[in-house]
């Protein structure tokens, strides 16, 4: 082949991209959208379940405070930290629950896989950035809102390429 | 009275027409290295490649954590090949517990890692388009990666440090539609990535660039020990994937690429022709796979190894990559050692660029597939 035959063999594949569809991400407008609810882990089989990982959900009701999600943690990020909660559990008698910094977590979700008794959980909220270093840790009480979250954008193909939709 | 300096603190004797260059240990050009480079006029006299500036103790830290804990920062050193730094680790330490995986684990592990493998090298292609002057390279691979990012991040929960892989298995099974959704992806991401044979590697400006610069002769790579692309573009046929199957590899067909020129466009070209190798392997698992199986075996806490000590390796995007466990009847591994791929090849870099003109430095540096953090463990 030619110099010049391969010159405008590259332009060529260039151009035609001139009418292919953006394969471009719009992000705050568009989010993408994962499987299922979150990241969980059944402990009777010792299995996860497939889903995003990203900022925990801890149920105070299934909660014993046994620190087992602080132990997995220490040798990773040490982000949890266990703490007194106002309210009394039956089966809580220590009454501490975990709070955990997102400064320090890496998402990894070993803590998830600890918890033998369903009370942890990931969901898919991602958007967790502040202003301080302080609004990062989130207290038991606000791991327990069900984030809100709005992600619906997924990757079609056809026969002009991909595109975010 | 002259007095005799000890070596090693003798002052050089300095030419007036050669000069000394540092490229890096800030970013450009070099990643987060140094090469001391000693120019004559605009040919490189000598190199010096000096590593060791993200040094981040990740043997020792592994001695202080259990098997399990162990993961998340075991896989930083590459989180880009995130599935292929682990996949030596929990093969190690499986043999050390005397854990059989289940079948179905195999298989995923194998698309996990192959679907990583492509991840890893498009982001390396694309670095290495940019730091060549073409633009278009960059944005094309950093693209077309988000495809198989988004497959990835649909199974393992996280965009690049999945910590996927456990000693026993893998994390979780994938989502429902997962052969449905890969298999559309794969191919897509196949017709993708020949598209860019057109305008890099049969561009006439790219092959004049690169054919002939730094050039590693079959008995050098050999001599020198490297691995992966840079072995294969030498004419060396050594995939560990074909060679020393493990997981498996051993019931899927392999085809390892080689090349025989050994110059900078031969060792580039090598990692492309992986890429559609490793869509062929992950169309191969997807068919033959288990349908429905345990992918993970239950372990106790704190798993104890026996006094006993393994040594794995793998393919990983960057060559064979090995890990080195020794185990004295603790939770934790009393030694750790990451035999890695970009080290080895680094090797090489003294010898390919003496001689050559200084505008081939970035041709020739990233063509060695070498990655600075994992080097530096």
């Amino acid at each position: 082949m030619g110099t010049a035959t391969g010159i405008i063999k590259a332009l060529n594949s260039g151009i035609k991209h001139l009418a292919i569809k953006r394969f471009t991400l719009r992000y705050p407008e568009q989010k993408l959208k994962f499987v299922g609810d979150g990241y969980q882990f059944d402990p009777t089989t010792g299995v996860g379940i497939a889903g995003y990982k990203g900022r925990h959900m801890l149920f105070h009701d299934k909660c014993t405070g046994c620190q087992l999600c602080a132990i997995a943690c220490e040798g990773v990020a040490e982000a949890i930290g266990m703490v007194k909660v106002q309210d009394e559990w039956k089966h809580n008698k220590k009454g501490i629950m975990p709070q955990i910094d997102y400064g320090k977590c890496v998402f990894c979700g070993l803590c998830v896989d600890a918890c033998p008794f369903y009370a942890l959980y990931m969901t898919n909220d991602y958007e967790l950035s502040s202003f301080t270093k302080e609004a990062l840790i989130y207290t038991p009480a606000q791991l327990q809102v069900k984030p809100f979250v709005q992600q619906d954008a997924e990757i079609i193909f056809d026969s002009r390429g991909a595109t975010h939709g | 009275m002259t007095t005799q300096l000890p070596p090693g603190l003798q002052l050089e004797k300095v030419d007036e027409r050669i000069m000394t260059l540092n490229v890096g240990p800030q970013h450009p050009g070099s990643g987060h290295m140094r090469l001391i480079i000693k120019v004559d006029g605009d040919y490189i006299v000598s190199c010096d490649p000096d590593p060791g500036y993200v040094h981040r103790g990740e043997e020792k830290m592994a001695e202080y954590r259990n098997y399990i804990v162990n993961i998340p920062h075991l896989e930083r050193p590459v989180i880009h090949d995130s599935c292929n730094v682990l996949y030596p680790y929990c093969l190690g330490v499986e043999e050390l517990l005397g854990l059989e995986v289940p079948e179905r684990a195999k298989y995923l592990r194998v698309i996990a890692s192959e679907l990583n493998r492509c991840v890893y090298i498009q982001y390396w292609l694309a670095i290495y388009g940019i730091f060549l002057g073409h633009s278009t390279m960059f944005m094309w691979p950093a693209g077309d990666r988000e495809l198989l990012i988004d497959l990835l991040e649909k199974i393992t929960g996280a965009r690049v440090t999945h910590a996927y892989f456990v000693p026993g298995g893998i994390r979780n099974d994938v989502p429902a539609n997962f052969e449905d959704m890969c298999l559309k992806r794969v191919n897509y991401f196949e017709k993708r990535i020949k598209e860019y044979a057109a305008i890099f590697y049969d561009n006439p400006i790219l092959i004049s660039r690169t054919q002939g610069a730094g050039v590693l002769s079959r008995e050098d790579a050999i001599r020198l020990g490297t691995t992966g692309s840079t072995l294969r573009a030498s004419g060396v046929d050594f995939d560990l994937r074909k060679k020393e199957p493990y997981d498996a590899y051993g019931e899927l067909d392999v085809h390892s690429n080689v090349l025989k020129d050994g110059d900078s466009y031969a060792r580039s070209k090598i990692p492309w022709l992986d890429m559609l190798e490793s869509c062929n392997i992950i169309r191969q698992a997807l068919q033959k796979m288990p349908k429905s199986g345990s992918v993970r075996v239950k372990l106790k806490p704190n798993p104890k190894g026996g006094n006993d000590e393994v040594y794995k390796r793998v393919e990983s995007g960057r060559g064979s990559l090995g890990c080195y466990i020794v185990s004295r009847s603790q939770p934790e591994p009393y030694r750790l050692k990451l035999s890695v791929g970009s080290f080895r090849n680094l090797i090489c870099m003294p010898y390919l660029l003496k001689g050559e003109k200084l505008g081939n430095m970035p041709a020739v540096y990233w063509s060695l597939n070498y990655w600075p953090v994992e080097a530096d463990r």
